[in-house]
């Protein structure tokens, strides 16, 4: 694990030159944006001004807003897509590299869906689907791979569309330090805050999941829900320590956080409402603090393996 | 006349999930023991294997590894009741845990791969233990809490069900491994 200083000083020393070139390419884009800004604004200044001028009805300046900001979503993302491209290959691949040698990163990939439904977490099968930001290799032992997603369910069509979040954010999955058959999934808990003991008893008669274990650290209850499929199994990979280091998890990152366990391997959904390692348009490249935020957010996934103390391998799994 | 009949019937159907409900509670009790009872065998499986391997090297511990054979011969041959072998149990968890401590002294033995794949294994059969005894506190706690809570209590007193003991550690375990001791026996 790097610390700050060491960040700091590769910041200086190795990334500073390619953020400066990255800099100019950010104006540029700035640039090309604000045109297409000025063009859309034409657009519908011209539109307002027909309407008014020739009495023609008024969904002419609806329909042409509405035109406008697609040409616009389209024109930015493609401006954008060059330097979004190069600052991850410079920037993030680098930033990766550094925390560990043998991670390698892949700016286009991401988890695949089958694998994200593989972990149970998430009973909704999500219709859109995307992620990037792949890394993967091995810390000490352990196998690690991670990336962002973003898991959307939309249902409906026209105007009943609606969007809902499966799941946003970052996706980890790691060779877990013991082997186990069964399978044990860990959840947020929300309705024990709320309800108490009535909401155990709804929770223990949920019908999509596996049977309620009831786990004997009151910290870790107070935050999570737990069903497996094996009440001794759970336990077996639920240890005490575990339990307490999922809690420490948690209150560290401060978001809502997923885990499961199936197939000696563990998978933990950490949900973040922003998106993750996208360089800025609106601001300097220039300054430390977004790459100090691009580690921290990398330094976090990557940790999860001393977090969850993956490296102990006292049983009969190596 | 319709209100009575509907009042029976649910009456009738509450105390049916009352009834059923407990005596989940109590089998699920039963299942877990069961389950203690399959990974002690594992353990005492192990534990030949264990001896022979570290007899050559761990010449001063000798008397404990008799100690454990003793142990081990005890459970295997049967007709223990349960508090008995709960209680053989903690005998043989504590003298395996002074024979690991033990381990420390001898650096031949820790680079010993067999073992260490046996040290591995074991505490694999440890841990599994370890689980096992915790859900079966969660189960006598819930069968517990059925029997002392309305409006289960009711039907449990009915039905005679008592509370059950969960797995306590004894106060002579609670106090740490004093190995000097140990070893002196």
């Amino acid at each position: 694990m790097k610390t700050l200083s060491e960040l700091k000083h590769f910041y200086q020393t190795q990334l500073l030159a390619d953020l400066k070139a990255l800099e100019l390419k950010r104006r540029k884009v700035l640039q090309k944006r604000m045109y297409v800004n000025t063009v859309i604004l034409c657009i519908v200044a011209a539109a307002v001004f027909v309407t008014i001028k020739f009495g023609m009805p008024p969904h002419i300046i609806f329909i042409s807003i509405v035109l406008s900001v697609i040409l616009a979503v389209g024109a930015y993302r493609f401006i954008g897509k060059d330097y979004i491209a190069e600052f991850k290959i410079l920037i993030i691949d680098r930033i990766v590299r550094f925390i560990d040698e043998n991670l390698t990163y892949d700016r286009m990939a991401c988890i695949p869906k089958s694998t994200f439904m593989l972990s149970q977490i998430f009973k909704t099968k999500p219709n859109r689907y995307k992620g990037d930001d792949l890394v993967s290799g091995k810390i000490g032992q352990t196998k690690i791979c991670f990336s962002e997603l973003n898991a959307e369910y939309e249902s409906g069509s026209g105007k009943n569309r609606s969007v809902r979040t499966v799941f946003k954010g970052l996706f980890f999955i790691g060779d877990f330090n013991k082997n186990f058959s069964c399978r044990t999934v860990v959840l947020p808990d929300t309705a024990e805050k709320l309800f108490g003991r009535i909401g155990q008893k709804l929770q223990s008669m949920n019908l999509v999941r596996d049977d309620l274990i009831k786990l004997d650290d009151p910290e870790f209850e107070k935050l999570f829900v737990v069903y497996g499929t094996d009440q001794v199994g759970a336990r077996y990979v639920l240890s005490t320590s575990l339990m307490k280091r999922i809690v420490d998890f948690k209150n560290k990152t401060n978001r809502d956080i997923y885990l499961s366990f199936i197939g000696s391997m563990v998978f933990v959904a950490v949900s973040y409402k922003r998106n993750l390692f996208e360089p800025r348009i609106f601001q300097t490249l220039l300054d430390f603090g977004p790459v100090r935020e691009y580690f921290e957010d990398l330094q976090l996934a990557i940790g999860i393996v001393d977090d969850l103390n993956l490296n102990t391998r006292i049983w009969s799994k190596n | 006349m319709w209100i009575a009949i509907i009042a029976a019937v649910v009456v009738i159907v509450l105390v049916v999930l009352l009834y059923n409900s407990l005596v989940g509670k109590k089998n699920q009790v039963i299942n877990v023991f069961g389950t203690i009872d399959a990974m002690l065998k594992k353990r005492y499986d192990l534990l030949p294997k264990l001896i022979t391997t570290v007899k050559t090297y761990m010449q001063h511990e000798r008397a404990l590894l008799e100690q454990i054979t003793e142990m081990r011969a005890k459970a295997v041959s049967g007709g223990l009741s349960d508090d008995e072998k709960v209680d053989l149990d903690n005998k043989v968890t504590k003298a395996l845990g002074g024979i690991m401590v033990a381990v420390e002294n001898y650096p031949d033995l820790k680079a010993n791969q067999n073992f260490l794949q046996l040290q591995g294994t074991m505490n694999e059969v440890e841990e599994q233990i370890s689980a096992a005894r915790r859900a079966y506190n969660a189960a006598v706690t819930d069968y517990n809490n059925a029997v002392e809570m309305f409006p289960t209590n009711m039907a449990a007193s009915m039905m005679g069900y008592k509370l059950k003991k969960v797995f306590e550690i004894s106060e002579e375990q609670r106090q740490d491994i004093d190995t000097d001791k140990l070893f002196k026996a």
